[in-house]
């Protein structure tokens, strides 16, 4: 389902119009709870003045929650959403020289905004100073690019980095907000009992507190999902899924229902386009090996009823496929032994065996007659139809940052 | 600071109607808030006009006002146009417009409009290299649990209360 607009729910042309809802409602709740004054954001820091934390806390937390109950519910696709990358050393410097422009300046962007929007003329030079800054970095970039690239992690969770589940994660967060609440209001009462508080006073939170946790407890038994629709499996699952090793598929099995015409499984050609193109299994989709967690063919290799094989030319890239759709939640996978290269090695080392049993004597004729066909070229077979994932439109994740 | 009853909204609440803000802005758009962006794009085109042929020829300038539409139409631009008018309403609601330089007690019109400026520069080159400010990176980094996000609001509220004794004489 979400998110809309990428996902192609609502149209982009009300891309603009939310981003302007999105943004009065952003800075109405910022002004209101009193972020348009510098001294009142500075407070945090001197400890006057808790605002800054118990809004910026609930606040990520509220929102962390929501996506949490959202991703359970499958209302919103993680991977299309987008998750700010880690840079690992311009995040930190980064966030350095901004922990000195909030000291100095008294705002971050945001709230200036705000500031300036009532008439705070501060903020007004503080917003005149970021535009400054930028033109500075911009033209300086060539002293800033290394720095700027550097560290490079991917879009990885917090979670991930601390080894912990999603759910735990969500959990420590609640819980370190609410102690980090308790604290700052005991800071605060001693520090300056008649501000900063005066706006939470009088309420009992005793409610709000115990529902928080329940919530947080809720949460740690809620799995996570990064992709929607597809199940990922854990590095442990798959080590013993891979040992088991009962994944292969005969060549005999392939060539028996390609021969009979006859269709319980879906072939993947993963080799390139460029080599399936030269010649391919008979029905088979050529979806090329770095394609193979893209959403286009979600709906082909989630199925279950027919056996989804995987071949290339030997078994090393079948393979990998293989592991990349395991690791992605496709169950149903399967990989053709030896690979094309076998598949017909199969079929012309065919030695017809001297004792004659039976078993071993049908599969010699079943190969000579395979053979036959193969070369003749007397296979027809209905190519395969991909479904109907082809007719989405392409879903571009969505473009974030500042 | 001086009021007895304050006329601010109660600042869970606010933090609540903000993630709530937030999550949505994730789940319409796919992505969070954010505010830094929008000063990017004044900035090019700050240069743009001033220096239009520098401006095409270097790749950062360059990059950012590629595209068919104008770099003003960009979804942070008129998000934060949104957060003014936002806090317009707000503002006028509440009573609280007027036209003034806050600064601590101890301090100067003019040291303070000094150290905003700077305070502000600063602002913008951090946010370049992290890659959003506290709505974009931080706020929006913690709703995503991405590590970017919570590296970035560490560095910047760790920094803060680290130095924040040494100028303690803007504030208190």
């Amino acid at each position: 389902m979400g998110p809309l607009i990428p996902n192609g729910i609502v149209g982009m042309e009300w891309d603009l119009f939310f981003a302007l809802f999105i943004g009065i409602a952003f800075g109405y709740v910022l002004e209101s709870a009193g972020f348009s004054s510098s001294r009142r954001l500075a407070g945090v820091f001197y400890g006057y003045d808790f605002t800054v934390l118990r809004v910026f806390f609930t606040a990520g937390v509220t929102a962390m929650v929501g996506v949490f109950i959202f991703n359970y519910l499958g209302w919103i696709d993680m991977s299309v959403v987008y998750v700010n990358p880690t840079f690992l050393w311009p995040a930190i410097v980064g966030g350095v020289i901004m922990g000195f422009g909030f000291i100095l300046g008294g705002y971050c962007p945001g709230t200036s905004v705000t500031a300036v929007a009532i008439g705070k003329i501060d903020a007004m030079v503080f917003l005149a100073g970021i535009v400054l800054g930028i033109i500075g970095y911009g033209e300086g970039f060539t002293f800033f690019e290394q720095l700027s690239v550097s560290g490079y992690l991917g879009p990885i969770f917090i979670f991930d980095t601390l080894g912990i589940t999603a759910g735990w994660f969500a959990f420590l967060l609640i819980a370190v907000a609410l102690i980090a609440f308790g604290v700052t209001a005991m800071i605060e009462e001693k520090v300056n009992p008649e501000s900063g508080l005066a706006d939470t006073k009088g309420t009992s939170y005793f409610i709000p507190v115990t529902l928080a946790l329940l919530v947080g407890v809720v949460l740690i038994f809620t799995p996570f999902e990064r992709i929607t629709g597809v199940g990922e499996m854990d590095k442990e699952e798959l080590e013993k899924v891979i040992v088991s090793d009962n994944h292969y598929v005969h060549s005999d099995e392939v060539a028996f229902k390609l021969f009979n015409d006859y269709h319980p499984v879906i072939l993947i050609d993963v080799r390139s386009s460029a080599e399936a193109a030269e010649f391919t299994l008979p029905g088979s989709i050529n979806i090329p090996l770095e394609q193979i967690s893209s959403r286009r063919w979600r709906k082909t290799l989630s199925e279950k009823e027919r056996k989804v094989i995987f071949y290339s030319n030997g078994t090393a890239n079948a393979q990998k496929a293989w592991l990349v759709a395991r690791r992605m939640g496709y169950s149903n996978i399967f990989v053709l032994e030896g690979g094309l290269n076998g598949f017909f090695q199969n079929l012309e080392n065919n030695v017809k065996p001297s004792d004659y049993l039976h078993e071993s004597e049908f599969a010699y004729r079943f190969r000579e007659k395979s053979r036959q066909m193969f070369r003749e070229g007397k296979l027809e077979v209905k190519k395969e139809q991909t479904t109907s994932d082809d007719d989405q439109p392409v879903v571009v994740a969505a473009k974030g940052g500042c | 600071m001086e009021q007895q009853k304050s006329q601010y909204m109660n600042s869970y609440l606010a933090g609540f109607l903000l993630g709530i803000v937030l999550l949505m802005a994730i789940f319409i758009a796919g992505r969070g808030l954010g505010a830094s962006g929008a000063a990017k794009d004044l900035a090019a085109i700050t240069v743009k006009a001033i220096a239009p042929e520098h401006a095409s020829k270097t790749t950062f300038w360059a990059n950012h006002l590629s595209g068919d539409s104008h770099p003003l139409k960009s979804w942070l631009s008129i998000e934060v146009l949104g957060v003014l008018i936002g806090g317009l309403l707000s503002g006028l609601i509440s009573g609280r417009m007027r036209f003034k330089v806050e600064r601590g007690p101890r301090v100067r019109v003019a040291t303070r409009l000094g150290f905003a400026l700077l305070g502000g520069m600063l602002f913008g080159i951090g946010a370049q290299l992290g890659r959003g400010c506290t709505s974009g990176a931080a706020l929006s980094g913690m709703a995503v649990l991405s590590t970017a996000g919570f590296l970035t609001m560490m560095a910047i509220f760790g920094t803060g209360y680290v130095i924040a004794y040494f100028f303690r004489k803007l504030w208190i």
